[in-house]
């Protein structure tokens, strides 16, 4: 089993998505966080919402770069004839896609620590930072757990790596949207309102939001928009066990 | 060259076990959406075979395979690796069998060796074993000056012999092949068809081998399917199926110019004897006749009619019906029709008297299930 997941994060670090992410992520949040501390109009934001943008950044680059790389994981094997090789081993579909699910998470694990520097140097002076890293950590790992099992299960589904990728960009763009791209009258129409509330990334921005704009320290204040992230993960995962528990080669 | 060594323990095991390394398939049917794509085909692989599985592009041939290898469910039907069943037992199945199949993909950032640890430690080999294991299928398989290069830089017929490498490394006692030969040079196929011939004799591993190249077929396999349109259209040993085909391995072919009377001439004749001839889709010059019973008194009475009839004859010729005739003729639709129709009555008769020698290694079940279209 592990001989698997050692594998594909040879793989991913071998080729040039893992390493290149790690690093692109790097440059950025130094950008942001530079932006932040120096430009005049961004330095006179509170501290807090310097700090919530932050973390948007980092868990918005860490879905993004999680989804593209589990969304071509299955494919790319499909496509270049690896995958009928490993389906021929006495491993199921569903153990050769939970270790890339695991290789993806190690990805997120990684940008996660390279971002903790980052967080610390925004949040300086407050007493914020241990609670921004604790919350990124949580939510980050419970939204790219979810994202990652639904782009693996897309991914093993559509056979093709253009497709999964535009399909999970697709979806990501979307649930994105109210916290990225929605002005706030928008968020407030039945339409706004109906999106916010089953989105597992609005609740996670919004929970961010509560705890390092408005100081809502408690766990108790943060639980309603906890559970929805728990749930959207759940039904990824039970989306994912359904989909490559079964894997059979197309074609004559 | 040298043989690939076996572990003592597994060597003893397969050998013991070598009386279950057969494959059995019963109305085996696999449907994509409406294409049928294999249609209730049923056929039996002896342990120790070398069986060629014969058709043309689109008969089934790939999607049989990946059905016996569990890649893909039947839609019905059954089919029985060593006594497992395919759809229940396939992880069982894929600890015992290899597959090399038409084209396989590469990690091209790997080098051949850690390809081979990598697919070692998925068939949960221990590691000293694996280490072994893998020296002597690098070497056989020429690999040893390059099994530290990249992948990615190896030519069709290294990645071809790696396959193969990686389809033996969990000593396979079934090793399906599907085209494994294909664009490779005539001494790579030769080395290839050496390896398979030494693992079958020396460990009785039963060879499922899937192929266009009909040579390599006939010098190889001592049983043979031809497939049509997902139909089992022969079964049997080449001398069974030349049988089958043209009650005799030998045939004359008289080669008649085509002269503006002759075609009227020859379907007014009538002949003592069977002949087939080109006479609806001649060439331009010549119209062959074959007659089947090459006896020579036959062939004279049909060479008096013919001179007595005006037919001008250009050349005659006796023919030695080859595999590729064999093929040709089951798989040409029209002619498959008649054959049916011809070979039917004598058909049953043969599988009742073969019915007692099934199982045996060279006893081959002459089958022809065109009569149940």
């Amino acid at each position: 089993m592990l001989e698997l997941y050692r594998h594909d994060i040879a793989g991913t670090f071998y080729s040039w998505k893992g390493g290149i992410w790690i690093v692109t992520a790097a440059l950025i949040f130094s950008l942001v966080a530079y932006l932040l501390l120096t430009d005049k109009e961004l330095s006179l934001l509170d501290q807090g919402e310097m700090l919530f943008t932050l973390t948007e950044v980092i868990i918005s680059l860490g879905i993004i770069i999680s989804v593209i790389t589990a969304s071509s994981s299955v494919s790319t094997e499909i496509e270049s004839g690896t995958f009928e090789s490993l389906l021929l081993t006495p491993v199921t579909p569903w153990k050769i896609s939970l270790q890339k699910l695991l290789s993806i998470i190690t990805i997120w694990i990684i940008l996660y620590v390279v971002s903790i520097p980052y967080i610390f140097a925004v949040a300086g002076g407050t007493n914020l930072g241990i609670s921004a890293i604790l919350y990124v950590g949580l939510y980050g790992t419970l939204l790219i757990i979810g994202f990652s099992a639904l782009s693996i299960a897309i991914s093993g589904r559509l056979r093709s790596s253009k497709n999964s990728i535009m399909t999970m960009i697709m979806i990501v763009l979307i649930l994105l949207s109210p916290s990225l791209f929605f002005a706030s009258s928008l968020k407030k129409t039945d339409f706004g309102l109906t999106l916010e509330n089953i989105n597992p990334v609005s609740h996670t921005m919004n929970s961010l939001d509560s705890l390092l704009v408005d100081n809502e320290q408690l766990l108790s204040q943060q639980l309603s928009h906890i559970w929805p992230v728990i749930i959207f993960t759940i039904i990824c995962i039970v989306f994912f066990t359904f989909y490559t528990r079964k894997f059979e080669i197309k074609g004559l | 060259m040298k043989s690939i060594v076996m572990d003592g323990d597994n060597r003893k095991n397969q050998e013991r076990d070598d009386r279950s390394n057969s494959i059995h398939t019963f109305n085996l049917t696999k449907t994509f959406n409406n294409f049928h794509a294999v249609e209730s085909l049923s056929i039996s692989v002896n342990p120790g075979d070398i069986f060629g599985f014969l058709g043309p592009n689109g008969a089934g041939k790939t999607t049989t395979i990946r059905m016996l290898c569990g890649l893909i469910s039947p839609t019905s039907g059954t089919g029985k690796i060593a006594g497992l069943d395919i759809v229940k037992d396939s992880l069982k199945i894929k600890k015992i069998i290899g597959l090399l199949p038409e084209s396989s993909g590469f990690y091209s950032w790997m080098n051949a060796r850690e390809y081979l640890v990598y697919f070692a430690a998925l068939y949960k080999i221990e590691e000293q074993i694996a280490k072994k294991r893998i020296q002597n299928l690098i070497e056989k398989m020429g690999l040893a000056t390059k099994s530290t290069v990249p992948i990615g830089y190896y030519s069709r017929g290294m990645k071809q012999r790696l396959g193969l490498a990686r389809t033996l490394i969990n000593e396979p006692k079934i090793i399906f092949l599907d085209e494994p030969t294909l664009g490779l040079d005539p001494k790579g196929q030769q080395d290839i068809q050496r390896i398979l011939v030494d693992l079958n004799r020396e460990n009785h591993v039963t060879i499922f081998f899937s192929s266009h190249a009909l040579n390599e077929v006939s010098s190889l396999c001592n049983r043979i399917a031809i497939v049509n349109k997902g139909r089992l259209v022969a079964e049997g040993s080449i001398d069974e199926l030349r049988k089958l085909v043209g009650d005799s391995s030998e045939y004359l072919l008289i080669r008649l110019l085509n002269l503006p009377d002759t075609q009227k001439a020859l379907s007014n004749i009538q002949l003592p004897i069977k002949i087939n001839s080109n006479i609806n889709n001649p060439t331009k010059e010549f119209i062959d006749v074959s007659v089947l019973d090459a006896e020579s008194h036959s062939i004279n009475k049909v060479l008096e009619i013919f001179i007595s009839s005006g037919l001008q004859i250009y050349e005659i010729k006796r023919m030695n019906r080859s595999l590729e005739d064999i093929f040709f003729k089951l798989t040409d639709s029209k002619k498959e029709q008649k054959l049916h129709q011809d070979i039917k009555p004598e058909i049953s008769k043969n599988i009742d008297k073969n019915q007692n020698i099934t199982g045996s290694k060279t006893g081959s079940k002459l089958q022809n299930h065109g009569g149940e279209q």
